[in-house]
């Protein structure tokens, strides 16, 4: 996939969660939001909804099944959860079915 | 004030209680039970103004269908019996609350349970869920604080990605975010409904929107509506469904940029036709602006914005209309005619908690109002016209199967209502249950028709003073001497009571300058701003156009 298109698809899952959010602390739609670290708006159950509403919309792009949800990758500050841009650049990664 | 709202599952209901309290009641007071303490919440209730959401899972309440889930054998009645000890501990927690919603329970679209022999009585999964479910409405149904909502249609809605194992395991969240999207939508239009803010009358286009075609240009004869064509059909079913929303008491009315008399003959003559001008509360046809048409048809009809939806099939005029008339309920409307009908009763904006028999009946009232109407215009004066009209009016304290539509009435009343109280009919029973309180009733008639329960007072006596609690009336019969009529029988009530004053206090809302006005004009004197006083030694006369009948000994002889 094109980054255009992971970022896409990142936008959709924050929607999805922002909805959950209050207006204050819902996540904007720009690369440099930060998902998972210091700073992050998102608790635990905030972070398995975003992350599962990603995988289903994943899984529709690319015609299979997609797990991102990994403790230690979700627990990493520096990882490819860290902001927006860094987890559509990291999906851009996915192998297509 | 705003919505308070107490989940209680026996699941992680955080998600519900964020979309809640952050999306669709923007501003409620939302909390959650500690997880899976539903039966140590239901023996305790939060406070009494509160509405509670008990969300269940069906294996985790009811055992015996937990073994029939692991395909022990069913045993339908200890399962039942199960489900009515669930049900009385929750009539028994509503007792302490404003309102309880309990969604039914439901099965993940992968459980098969026996396959073909899901639905099979004795054996299956699916049919014991199922008569699980209707006892638990039928044990819940006279409890009228207390509504079972469809969760099943929560789940269709989400399809395939109703529940998803992964957020099962990893949070306890049974249910998708879709689920509980729906699930919220339903939960906020049910409050709102119960605050009696749901909407009563629609305003309906008409070329591309009741019929396919332009009238103006095609002539009744050249419509397409109804027949063999798939499109037509379309039209014609869409007809049906608004005609069923007024066997709901929601009112119809026309708002159309064409010639009237062009547009009022197919109305009258296409035989496809589901909706005739007698299904009408209204009509606005000519080449005016929308917007000022429907501000015109609302006062006419003495309803406010808020009341009523806009439905047209052009983006201009919808975006025009919304703008123009704060308030109106515009929704989005798809171009595609197979899709009207579905996306009409896709609306949550008239769900109410009860159906009256004045609702069922609203829709034959709109050809006897405008036969009523053009008698008026025949009369020489107002008073000649009010006697012609020969009022009756029955007037009873409260009664059980009167409870419902007074409750109705006591929460929608906007325009004559002294005090615009809002209680839920169990409040309003017990309100009324008050040796101190009366409550009456009035049901108004005349030779036209029935108008059934239209109107309340509500007395509170306390040292040989009656105070008007509740003053309401429908403003489909203001301005026919009900109003004086309701305070003659006020007044006759405190004197029979002993009471040597009646006292209305005012509380002036955005909406009820009429009662204000009334009240002015009234004969009560204004002894300080908004307050009015009747001296009871003086009987309040009774106008001479209305028979009053009174069945049940409220009012003297003397004052009859």
């Amino acid at each position: 996939m094109e980054r255009d298109q992971t970022l896409r698809l990142v936008f959709e899952a924050i929607d999805q969660v922002n909805q959950q959010l209050p207006a204050a602390k819902r996540l904007a739609k720009r690369p440099d939001t930060v998902i998972v670290g210091p700073g992050g708006p998102l608790d635990s159950l905030g972070i398995v909804t975003f992350v599962i509403a990603l995988e289903e919309k994943l899984g529709d792009a690319l015609s299979r099944s997609v797990q991102l949800l990994d403790e230690s990758v979700l627990s990493d500050a520096e990882g490819p959860f860290h902001t927006v841009g860094s987890l559509a650049q990291y999906l851009v990664t996915l192998p297509v079915a | 004030m705003a919505d308070r709202v107490h989940l209680v599952a026996d699941f992680n209901a955080e998600s519900l209680a964020r979309l809640l309290a952050n999306s669709v009641l923007v501003g409620a007071d939302v909390t959650t039970s500690p997880y899976g303490q539903v039966y140590q919440t239901l023996s305790a209730p939060p406070e009494p103004d509160w509405s509670v959401v008990i969300w269940t899972q069906p294996a985790a309440v009811v055992e015996h269908f937990r073994r029939a889930l692991d395909f022990e054998p069913v045993d339908l009645e200890r399962a039942l019996d199960e489900v009515r000890a669930y049900a009385e501990a929750i009539r028994r927690f509503a007792a302490g609350v404003r309102n309880v919603f309990v969604p039914t329970w439901t099965l993940p679209p992968f459980e098969r349970g026996y396959g073909m022999l899901d639905f099979r009585s004795g054996v299956g999964l699916a049919h014991l869920l199922a008569r699980m479910n209707l006892t638990l409405a039928e044990a819940l149904r006279d409890d009228p604080s207390v509504f079972v909502l469809d969760a099943q249609r929560w789940m269709n809605a989400a399809g395939a990605r109703a529940v998803s194992p992964k957020l099962w395991y990893a949070s306890k969240t049974p249910f998708s975010p879709t689920v509980f999207e729906h699930a919220a939508a339903d939960i906020a239009a049910a409050l709102a409904g119960l605050r009696g803010a749901a909407r009563r009358l629609v305003i309906l286009d008409l070329d591309n929107l009741l019929w396919d075609g332009v009238v103006g240009e095609l002539g009744w004869e050249g419509l397409n509506l109804g027949g063999h064509d798939f499109v037509g059909e379309a039209f014609a079913d869409f007809q049906r469904a608004l005609k069923g929303l007024t066997r709901r008491g929601i009112q119809l009315a026309v708002v159309s940029k064409n010639d009237e008399a062009v547009a009022l003959e197919a109305i009258d003559r296409h035989p496809e036709m589901q909706l005739r001008r007698a299904d009408l509360a209204g009509w606005r046809i000519n080449w005016l602006d929308k917007a000022q048409n429907i501000v015109e048809l609302l006062a006419d009809l003495k309803l406010g914005a808020e009341s009523a939806v806009f439905i047209d099939d052009s983006a201009i005029e919808r975006g025009r209309v919304r703008e123009a008339v704060p308030g109106i309920l515009v929704p989005d409307w798809p171009e595609d005619p197979t899709r009207f009908r579905e996306t009409l009763n896709s609306l949550r904006c008239f769900d109410t908690p009860f159906l009256t028999n004045e609702d069922r009946a609203r829709s034959g009232m709109y050809a006897a109002e405008r036969d009523r109407q053009a008698t008026f215009a025949a009369a020489t004066s107002l008073e000649e016209w009010l006697s012609s009209l020969n009022l009756t009016i029955g007037v009873e304290t409260l009664t059980p199967p009167s409870l419902e539509r007074a409750a109705q009435l006591l929460n929608k009343t906007n325009q004559m209502n002294l005090s615009t109280r809002r209680l839920t009919a169990v409040e309003l029973e017990a309100w009324a249950d008050d040796p101190r309180h009366t409550l009456l009733t009035f049901r108004v008639a005349d030779r036209f028709g029935d108008y059934g329960l239209t109107a309340i007072v509500g007395l509170t006596f306390a040292d040989r003073v009656g105070h008007l609690t509740d003053y309401l009336l429908s403003c489909r019969v203001m301005g026919r001497r009900v109003e004086e009529t309701m305070l003659h029988v006020a007044v006759a009530r405190c004197r029979a009571q002993g009471a040597r004053q009646l006292i209305a206090d005012f509380r002036s809302t955005p909406r009820n300058a009429p009662c204000l006005d009334f009240l002015r004009r009234s004969g009560l004197r204004e002894i300080e701003t908004h307050r009015f006083v009747w001296d009871a030694a003086v009987p309040y006369e009774r106008p001479r156009s209305v028979a009053l009948h009174d069945g049940s000994d409220l009012v003297t002889p003397a004052d009859r």
